[in-house]
C-alpha cells in the first residue's frame, strides 16, 4: 500500500517536471522568428567559431577580422548612422555544441547584420540555421557540400579544398611535367579533403600515382613510411601534414635518400610556422631549392590592404595579438566580409538582410559601371554622390558565382631566404578548368 | 527565440534519456559504463545512415555505409535496437570478465579506441568529418523550420523521454530493481542468494544500451550532423556529473540532473558578460561549468535529491551510501 | 629488419617520456585512491613553466627543474584545497573522478587565456647523433632516456630503502592501519603529492622536448596513454607502471612499422583491453610495493 502511494507521487513529481518545462517554453516561446538588423540601435556581427577546445587557435584569428572592420566603419560614421561592434560565440569547435550557440545568438541578439567564421568543424550544423534566420554569413569552410548549395545568405570567399588540390596537380603537369606523382598528406580530415580529387584529376591527366600515404600527424618518426615512398620512385611529393609531421617526414626523406625530392605543398604550407619547422630540419638550401606550393592570389599590398593593415594595428587597443593577423588569408577574406554587408546596407539604405544581402554580391563583383573603392569612407562617398561601387579590399577582388562562392585564380609560390613567398607563375584560367574538369568538379 | 528554446528542450529532452539510462546502470547498479557515450554515438550513427540517402547523393561528398532513407520512426527504433545489440558483446567481455575496477577503466580506453577507429576508417562513417546533411524526421512533409515542426520535435523527444522514464520507474520499483541495487550493495550478498550478478547486470546493461541508443538518435536528426568530435570521452563523464549532481541511484534526480548540469550550467554560463580578448570568456565558461560542478559535490554530496534511504533495506545502516560506492568503484 | 630496430630505439624514447608519467599517476592512485583526471593538464602546466624560462634564454636542463618544482607545487595545492577535502567528506572514487574532470577543465581553460592557443618549442639544441646498429636518436633523446631511468631508479629507492617510503607503501595498503601504527598519513600523503607532482612535471617538460612542439591541447592527449600504462601493469603499482610504458611505448612504435601509423594508437589500447581480459589483475599482479587500497 505504501509502495503505491509512493509510485504515485513519483509519477506526479514527472510529469509537473515535464509540463513545466512546456509551460516555461510556450510562455516565452511566442516571439517570431528573429531577422537581422533589427531595431535602431548599434548594429552587431557575430563571429562563430571555435574559441576553446582543440581549434581554439581559430576564433581569435576571425574576431581579428571584425575589429578593424568595425574600427572603419565607425570612424566613417557607422552603417547607416549606427555603430557596429563585434562579439565572440564559442562552438566549441564541435557541431552538436555549435547549434546551441547559433541559437542563442540569434535569440539573443536581433541586431545582427553578418555572421563570420563558421569553420569546417561547425558549418554543416550552423550554416542551415543562419541561413534560415536570413543573417549573411561569410564562412571559412572548405567543404564541398556548400560548392553548389542552396543557402542564399551563405558567402564563402576562399575555395572549397578540392580547387587547392586542382591547383597543386595543374602546377604539377603544366609547369614542371612530372609524371610520376607520391601523395603524403596528414590523415586529419582538412588535409584528406586535397586527397580523392587529387587522385581523379591525376588519373585523368595521364599521371601516375605511385603511392598515396595517410600518416598519423605529431610521430616522432616516418622512416617506414618515408622507405616505403622512396621504393616506389616518384618525381614530386605533394603534401601537406601540419604541425611538426612534415618536417619530421622531409627530413627523413633527405637523409634516407641521400638527398631532397621536390615537394610540392598547398596553401596551408604557405605559412610562417611551416617554413620555420621545415627549413629548421632540412635547411634553408633545400627550402628553397625542392620546395613549391600553390597559393590563392592574395598580393598582401594595394590601397585596400593598407586600409585594412592600419585598421588592424590600431585594434591592437582592443586585442593586443590583433596585428599578428596581417597576412592571414582568413582574416582578410572576412574582413572584406563584414565590409561588403556593410556596404550593401548603405547602398539599400536598409537594415533588412532581404533587401540588402542580395545586394552585397553586386558590392562584391561590381555591376557594370562601379567605381572600385578601397575604404569603408570612400565606399559611402561614392554611394552618396550616386554611383554604384565594386568593394576591392585586402584580399584583392572578389567573384561571386551563382552560389555565392567566390574564388581566386591561384599562383605558383616559392619561399625566399626569409620565408617570404615570391610568386613562379600563374595558373591561366583555361589551365585551372581543364584540371577542374578533369577531377569531376 | 522559439529556435533557441526548442533548441534547449529537444537538448534536455535527450539528456534526459541519457541519464536515466546511465543512472540504471550506475545509480542503481553499480555499474561504472564509462563508454556510455559510445552507446548514444552508435544509436546517432544508425539513425543517420538509415535516414540518408545512399552516399552517392549530394555530389558524393561524404562516405558511409547503408544509406537506406528509411522513413520515421524506423530509424529512431533502430537506433534504441543497435544501442542494445552493442552492449551485449561489451557487456560479455567487460563485465564477465573484470574485476569492477578496470570495468571503468577499461570502458574509458573502449571508448577511446572505438573514437580513434571511426575517426580513421573514413568509408565506413566517413571518419573525422563526420556525416552531415542528416534528413530531419519527415522533412519531406512538413517544413523542418516552422514553429509548429519544432514543437513536434520536442513533443516527440519528450515522448521518448517520458517513456523512458516510466520504464526506469518501473524498473527501479521491481523486485528486479530491488535485487539490482542489493547487488550494488553487496554483490556476494546477492550471490549467495542463489542470483548471478553477470545476468543481473548484462540486463541492465542492455537496457541502458537501448536508451542510450535511442538518445542519440533522437538527437543526431536534430542536429543534422553527427561526427567523431560530438562523443569524446569527457561527454560520458558530464553525463556522469549529471547522475551524481542530480542525486544518484533515483530517477528524478537523474531527470534534474540532466536538466542542471549539460543543459543548465552550459546554457547558462553562455550569459556571462563579455570582456577582455577573445576566447576569454569562452574560456571562462568552462572554468565555471567546473566550478558549478564542484561547487554542487561540496553543498550536495548526495545530490539535489537523494536516493530516499528507506527503500533499500541494505542501505538503512548509516554509511550506507558510501560503502556501495566503494564495493562499486573498487 | 632494420626498420623494425629503428622503431624500437624510438620505441625506447616514448617509453622513457611514458614511464615518468605513468609512474607518478599510478602513486597517486594507489597512495590517494584518486584517478587524477588532471594530470595531463598539470603535465601540460608544468611544461609551460619550463617554457616560461626557457624561452628567456635559460637552459632546458634548468627550465626541467623548474617544470618539476612546478609540477610538484600544483600537485600539493590542488590535493590540498581540492581533493582532500572532498575525501575527507567521503566522496568515493567515482565522484573524484568527476571532480578531477572538473579540475581538469578549469586548469586548461585557465591556461588558455594565459599562454595562448598556438604551439611552442622549446629552444634545445639536439645535439649529436647517436648510432647503434640501426638505431639512430638525438642527443636529447638520448638524455630523456637518462633522466628517465635515473628517476625510476630514484622511486625505487625512495620506497624499498628510506623510512618515509616504507610509510607511503603502508599507507597505501592501508591508510587506516597505517595511522593506527602511529604512521602520519596525512604528512606522509602530502610528500606522496609533492613526489608524484615533480614526475608529472618533469613528465610534461620531456613530452615537449620530445614532440618538439606542445600546446594546452596536447594535455587531454597524453591522459589516456597514461592511464593505459598505469592499468596495464596493474594500477596503483610503480613497478607495473614501468613495464605498462614500455609495453605501450614499443608497441606504438613497432605496429606503426608493422601495421599502419593511422592505427598505432588503436593497436596498443587494444592490447590493453586484450590483458585486461586475459589477466585483470594487471600484470605485475601480485600486490607488491603500492597497490590500491581495498
Amino acid at each position: 500500500m505504501q509502495a503505491g502511494s509512493r509510485r504515485r507521487r513519483s509519477r506526479t513529481l514527472a510529469t509537473a517536471a515535464v509540463l513545466g518545462l512546456f509551460l516555461a517554453a510556450c510562455g516565452s516561446g511566442s516571439t517570431s522568428s528573429s531577422s537581422g538588423g533589427g531595431g535602431s540601435g548599434p548594429l552587431l556581427v557575430g563571429v562563430v567559431a571555435p574559441f576553446t577546445g582543440a581549434d581554439a587557435a581559430l576564433g581569435p584569428a576571425y574576431f581579428a577580422a571584425c575589429l578593424p572592420a568595425v574600427r572603419a566603419i565607425n570612424n566613417a560614421g557607422g552603417v547607416n548612422g549606427r555603430q557596429v561592434s563585434c562579439q565572440q560565440f564559442d562552438t566549441r569547435g564541435e557541431p552538436a555544441d555549435a547549434v546551441p550557440a547559433a541559437n542563442q545568438m540569434l535569440a539573443a541578439n536581433s541586431n545582427l547584420m553578418a555572421v563570420v567564421g563558421c569553420t569546417s568543424d561547425e558549418a554543416s550544423s550552423v550554416v542551415p540555421i543562419i541561413d534560415h534566420a536570413h543573417i549573411p554569413m561569410f564562412c571559412m569552410t572548405g567543404q564541398s557540400e556548400f560548392n553548389k548549395s542552396s543557402f542564399t545568405y551563405f558567402h564563402r570567399l576562399v575555395p572549397p579544398d578540392e580547387f587547392d588540390a586542382y591547383a597543386i596537380v595543374g602546377s604539377a603537369l603544366d609547369f614542371n611535367h612530372y609524371k610520376r606523382v607520391a601523395l603524403v598528406f596528414g590523415n586529419d580530415i582538412g588535409s584528406q579533403a586535397f586527397v580523392p580529387p587529387a587522385m581523379k584529376a591525376l588519373q585523368n591527366l595521364g599521371a601516375t600515382v605511385t603511392i598515396n600515404q595517410a600518416i598519423a600527424l605529431g610521430q616522432p618518426s616516418y622512416r617506414t613510411e618515408v622507405t616505403a615512398l622512396l621504393a616506389t620512385h616518384p618525381d614530386v611529393i605533394f603534401t601537406e601534414a601540419l604541425g611538426p609531421t612534415d618536417a619530421t617526414y622531409l627530413a627523413e626523406v633527405k637523409q634516407l635518400n641521400g638527398s631532397s625530392l621536390p615537394f610540392l605543398g598547398t596553401s596551408a604550407t604557405i605559412d610562417p610556422v611551416w617554413f620555420k619547422a621545415v627549413s629548421d630540419a632540412i635547411g634553408i638550401p633545400d627550402m628553397l631549392k625542392y620546395f613549391q606550393a600553390v597559393d590563392l592570389g592574395v598580393s598582401f599590398s594595394g590601397p585596400g590592404y593598407t586600409e585594412f593593415k592600419t585598421n588592424l594595428d590600431a585594434s591592437a587597443a582592443q586585442f593586443a595579438d590583433a596585428p599578428k593577423y596581417a597576412e592571414r588569408g582568413a582574416t582578410l577574406h572576412l574582413y572584406d566580409g563584414i565590409m561588403q554587408a556593410a556596404l550593401a546596407m548603405d547602398a539599400t539604405h536598409s537594415a533588412d538582410p532581404t533587401v540588402y544581402n542580395p545586394k552585397i554580391k553586386d558590392i562584391g563583383n561590381g555591376v557594370s559601371g562601379a567605381v572600385d573603392v578601397h575604404t569603408y569612407k570612400d565606399g559611402v562617398a561614392a554611394l552618396a554622390s550616386g554611383k554604384s561601387i565594386r568593394w576591392v579590399g585586402a584580399g584583392g577582388v572578389t567573384s561571386y558565382n551563382q552560389y555565392n562562392n567566390s574564388q581566386q585564380g591561384y599562383i605558383l609560390v616559392k619561399y625566399d631566404a626569409s620565408g617570404n613567398e615570391v610568386t613562379i607563375g600563374t595558373l591561366t584560367s583555361a589551365q585551372t578548368a581543364a584540371v577542374i574538369a578533369a577531377g569531376g568538379g | 527565440m522559439t529556435y533557441y528554446l526548442t533548441n534547449i528542450l529537444v537538448y534536455a529532452g535527450v539528456d534526459i534519456i541519457a541519464c536515466l539510462a546511465l543512472n540504471l546502470q550506475f545509480g542503481v547498479s553499480g555499474i561504472v559504463n564509462f563508454s556510455f557515450i559510445v552507446f548514444q554515438a552508435a544509436g546517432a550513427y544508425t539513425a543517420a545512415v538509415l535516414s540518408l540517402p545512399p552516399d552517392s547523393a549530394n555530389g558524393g561528398f561524404q562516405n558511409y555505409v547503408l544509406g537506406a532513407q528509411l522513413p520515421f520512426p524506423l530509424p529512431w527504433i533502430a537506433g534504441a535496437v543497435v544501442g542494445g545489440l552493442l552492449s551485449i558483446p561489451v557487456g560479455l567481455v567487460v563485465l564477465r570478465r573484470l574485476r569492477p575496477d578496470y570495468q571503468a577503466i577499461a570502458m574509458l580506453v573502449l571508448s577511446v579506441i572505438v573514437n580513434l577507429v571511426i575517426t580513421n576508417a573514413r568509408p565506413f562513417l566517413n571518419g573525422a568529418a563526420g556525416l552531415s546533411l542528416i534528413p530531419q524526421p519527415l522533412s519531406d512533409q512538413f517544413n523542418p523550420y516552422s514553429a509548429g515542426y519544432l514543437w513536434g520535435y520536442v513533443g516527440a523527444a519528450a515522448v521518448c523521454a517520458l517513456l523512458v522514464f516510466l520504464v526506469a520507474q518501473r524498473i527501479v520499483k521491481s523486485p528486479y530493481g530491488r535485487t539490482l541495487r542489493a547487488m550494488r550493495e553487496h554483490e556476494l550478498a546477492v550471490t549467495a542468494l542463489g542470483k548471478n550478478p553477470v545476468v543481473l547486470k548484462m540486463t541492465i546493461f542492455i537496457v541502458g544500451g537501448v536508451m542510450a541508443g535511442l538518445s542519440g538518435a533522437v538527437l543526431v536528426q536534430f542536429i543534422t550532423i553527427w561526427a567523431p568530435s560530438t562523443w569524446l570521452y569527457p561527454e560520458t563523464l558530464i553525463l556522469f556529473a549529471a547522475v551524481i549532481v542530480g542525486g544518484r541511484g533515483n530517477n528524478i534526480g537523474a531527470l534534474l540532473g540532466a536538466v542542471l548540469v549539460p543543459v543548465g550550467f552550459e546554457e547558462a554560463t553562455r550569459y556571462l558578460p563579455q570582456f577582455g580578448p577573445p576566447g576569454l570568456v569562452p574560456a571562462f565558461e568552462w572554468v565555471a561549468i567546473g566550478m558549478l560542478i564542484i561547487g554542487f559535490l561540496w553543498f550536495r554530496p548526495k545530490g539535489v535529491v537523494p536516493e530516499r534511504p528507506g527503500r533499500i533495506p541494505a542501505a538503512s545502516a548509516p554509511g550506507g551510501g558510501r560503502l556501495a560506492e566503494d564495493s562499486g568503484a573498487r | 629488419m632494420n626498420l623494425y630496430l629503428a622503431a624500437f630505439g624510438f620505441g625506447l624514447v616514448s617509453t622513457s617520456v611514458l614511464a615518468i608519467a605513468a609512474v607518478g599517476f599510478t602513486m597517486q592512485f594507489g597512495i590517494s585512491n584518486m584517478i587524477n583526471l588532471a594530470y595531463g593538464e598539470v603535465m601540460i602546466a608544468s611544461a609551460y613553466a619550463a617554457y616560461s624560462l626557457n624561452s628567456q634564454g635559460v637552459s632546458i636542463w634548468i627550465a626541467l627543474l623548474a617544470g618539476a618544482a612546478f609540477g610538484a607545487a600544483f600537485s600539493f595545492l590542488l590535493n590540498r584545497i581540492l581533493y582532500a577535502p572532498f575525501q575527507r567528506k567521503g566522496t568515493a572514487l567515482i565522484g573524484m573522478v568527476i571532480i578531477s574532470l572538473a579540475a581538469s577543465l578549469m586548469i586548461a581553460n585557465v591556461m588558455l587565456p594565459i599562454v595562448g592557443y598556438y604551439s611552442v618549442s622549446y629552444r634545445q639544441g639536439s645535439g649529436s647523433t647517436f648510432h647503434v646498429g640501426a638505431i639512430a636518436l638525438t642527443g636529447v633523446q638520448v638524455a630523456i632516456i637518462g633522466v628517465a631511468i635515473a628517476m625510476m631508479l630514484a622511486i625505487h629507492a625512495l620506497l624499498t630503502l628510506t623510512r618515509l617510503g616504507k610509510a607511503m607503501r603502508a599507507t597505501a595498503a592501508n591508510a587506516t592501519l597505517a595511522r593506527n601504527c602511529g604512521i602520519p598519513t596525512r604528512r606522509v600523503i602530502d610528500t606522496a603529492w609533492l613526489i608524484t607532482g615533480a614526475l608529472c612535471g618533469v613528465a610534461g617538460t620531456v613530452a615537449g622536448m620530445n614532440s618538439e612542439s606542445f600546446s594546452v591541447s596536447s594535455g587531454s592527449g597524453f591522459l589516456i596513454t597514461i592511464i593505459a600504462a598505469a592499468v596495464l601493469g596493474g594500477a596503483g603499482h610503480p613497478y607495473g607502471a614501468m613495464v605498462g610504458a614500455l609495453l605501450i611505448g614499443e608497441v606504438t612504435e613497432l605496429s606503426a612499422a608493422v601495421i599502419s601509423p593511422q592505427y598505432k594508437e588503436v593497436v596498443a589500447f587494444a592490447i590493453l583491453v586484450l590483458v585486461m581480459v586475459l589477466r585483470p589483475q594487471g600484470l605485475l599482479a601480485k600486490r607488491g610495493a603500492m597497490a590500491a587500497a581495498g
